[in-house]
């Protein structure tokens, strides 16, 4: 084993290597590396932020589709309501027609009746005396039987 | 491999494969002369050692850098994965250890480490004689050498012991620097000698922490240059197979090349990985202060 001043040119070529690598070949080198480690960090968090706000989105999206929904039920319920209401209404309202058409109609049936029953008595009272006149002469009058007629009238 | 193996004896041709081009100072002014070598004090570099390891740094710094015009943020392609990953596996071991001090650091230099010290081990993987012998023709068609075989050229850096203590040495300074930043002298002192056995023991303690301190930069040189050594000294072995004249042995040894080959891939990466990580760990220990 030959110790000799090798050995110190070793020892200086060494810290010169070591200067330069640690001057020019690592800094540059390691700061490419941490930049893209730092992008691909913000990337990834970018990509959980989107995550995140995707399921908000959902989130949000299905609370106001189940609010419409209820909303929409709601809205049907009430129209059902209502037109169950304008059907039992209308029903009412005709049927208080109908009963108003079917009295007036009995009562003006039941006045013609009457007034039918009015001329016939007329008619009948007026046969009678005729015939009467007739069969008795001159007896009768229709003024002296006036009072005569008017009771055989109310009788018939 | 080793054409003219008639002249060369095994030990000779195992010895050539470990000796480094040395150029030193010697009493007579710089040199590059193989038979000075003896002459050469603590003054003289192995310059194919060196050149190598500063070849591959460069390979290191040149091919993260050519990476970089080309970075982007929305599709990395080719390079910028390659180049990513080793960062990212490098900041995955260094925020694993160190994990309540900071230091930026210690990011950079465990990258440096991982991939400079993979790239001189890997060199392990060019059979042995390629580049001597190439380094040997060269040497002598320039007349740097009369023979071929006078060029020596080891090729591995980490199975030199200057260049893996080299890097132990940078590491080494660092703890040092950085457990007196952060603990304060006083504090580095503390830890020094007031355990474990309390401030009525100082010296025992003084010589049980010194042993570890110093123990960390030794290990750390050896454990890889050891390594290494072992792994190119068997595929010296198994390549002066291929000079015996002997078909057999030759097949046997291409068949022993390509399974050691595939094995060593292993251990080129695994030590420069613990390279790395010790070197992390001894930092983190240096940045801890409520370890007493």
């Amino acid at each position: 084993m030959n110790i000799n001043a090798t050995l110190l040119g070793q020892t200086l070529a060494f810290v010169i290597f070591v200067a330069i690598c640690w001057k020019y070949v690592w800094p540059p080198i390691i700061a490419i590396m941490e930049e893209r480690e730092k992008r691909i960090a913000d990337g990834l968090e970018a990509a959980k932020k989107a995550d995140d706000s995707l399921e908000e989105a959902q989130l949000a999206f299905d609370q106001e589709m189940s609010k419409a929904k209820a909303e929409a039920a709601e809205i049907l319920e009430k129209a059902n309501l209502r037109a169950s209401q304008i059907v039992s209404d209308a029903t009412a309202k005709a049927e208080t027609e109908a009963e108003k058409i079917l009295s007036s109609a009995s009562k003006t049936i039941e006045n013609d009746v009457n007034k039918a029953k009015e001329e016939l008595r007329q008619k009948m009272s007026e046969l009678i005396i005729d015939t009467s006149e007739k069969i008795l002469g001159d007896e009768i009058s229709p003024e002296k039987h006036q009072e005569l007629l008017k009771k055989a009238a109310s009788e018939l | 491999m080793a054409s003219a193996s008639g002249e060369q004896t095994s030990a000779e041709y195992i010895q050539h494969h470990l000796t480094n081009l040395v150029c030193g100072k010697t009493p007579g002014g710089w040199t590059c002369d193989h038979n000075a070598v003896d002459q050469m004090g603590f003054l003289a570099f192995h310059v194919d050692s060196l050149g190598w390891s500063i070849f591959l740094g460069l390979v290191f710094v040149g091919l993260f850098r050519l990476s970089i015009p080309k970075l982007s943020t929305e599709a990395p392609s080719g390079i910028q994965n390659f180049v990513e990953m080793c960062i990212e596996f490098v900041n995955d071991n260094v925020q694993s250890i160190f994990t309540s001090a900071k230091n930026n650091l210690i990011g950079p230099m465990a990258l440096t480490v991982l991939v400079w010290v993979f790239l001189m081990n890997l060199m392990d993987l060019v059979p042995v004689d390629y580049l001597p012998t190439l380094a040997g023709e060269v040497a002598e068609a320039t007349g740097m050498v009369e023979n071929s075989k006078d060029a020596y050229f080891k090729v591995v850096p980490t199975t030199d012991p200057n260049i893996t203590l080299g890097m132990a040495l940078a590491v080494f300074v660092l703890i040092i620097f950085y457990s007196i930043k952060i603990k304060g002298l006083k504090g580095f002192l503390a830890e020094l000698t007031l355990h474990p056995f309390g401030k009525w023991m100082m010296p025992i303690n003084l010589v049980l922490e010194g042993v570890n301190l110093i123990a960390k930069p030794i290990s750390l040189g050896l454990r890889l240059f050891g390594n290494l050594y072992a792994g190119e000294m068997i595929f010296i072995l198994i390549a002066l197979m291929l000079t015996f004249s002997s078909i057999s042995i030759g097949l046997l040894g291409v068949g022993l090349h390509l399974i050691w080959a595939l094995f060593h891939i292993l251990i080129l990466a695994l030590q420069a990985f613990i390279f790395m990580v010790l070197t992390i760990v001894y930092l983190a220990m240096a940045h801890e202060t409520e370890d007493h």
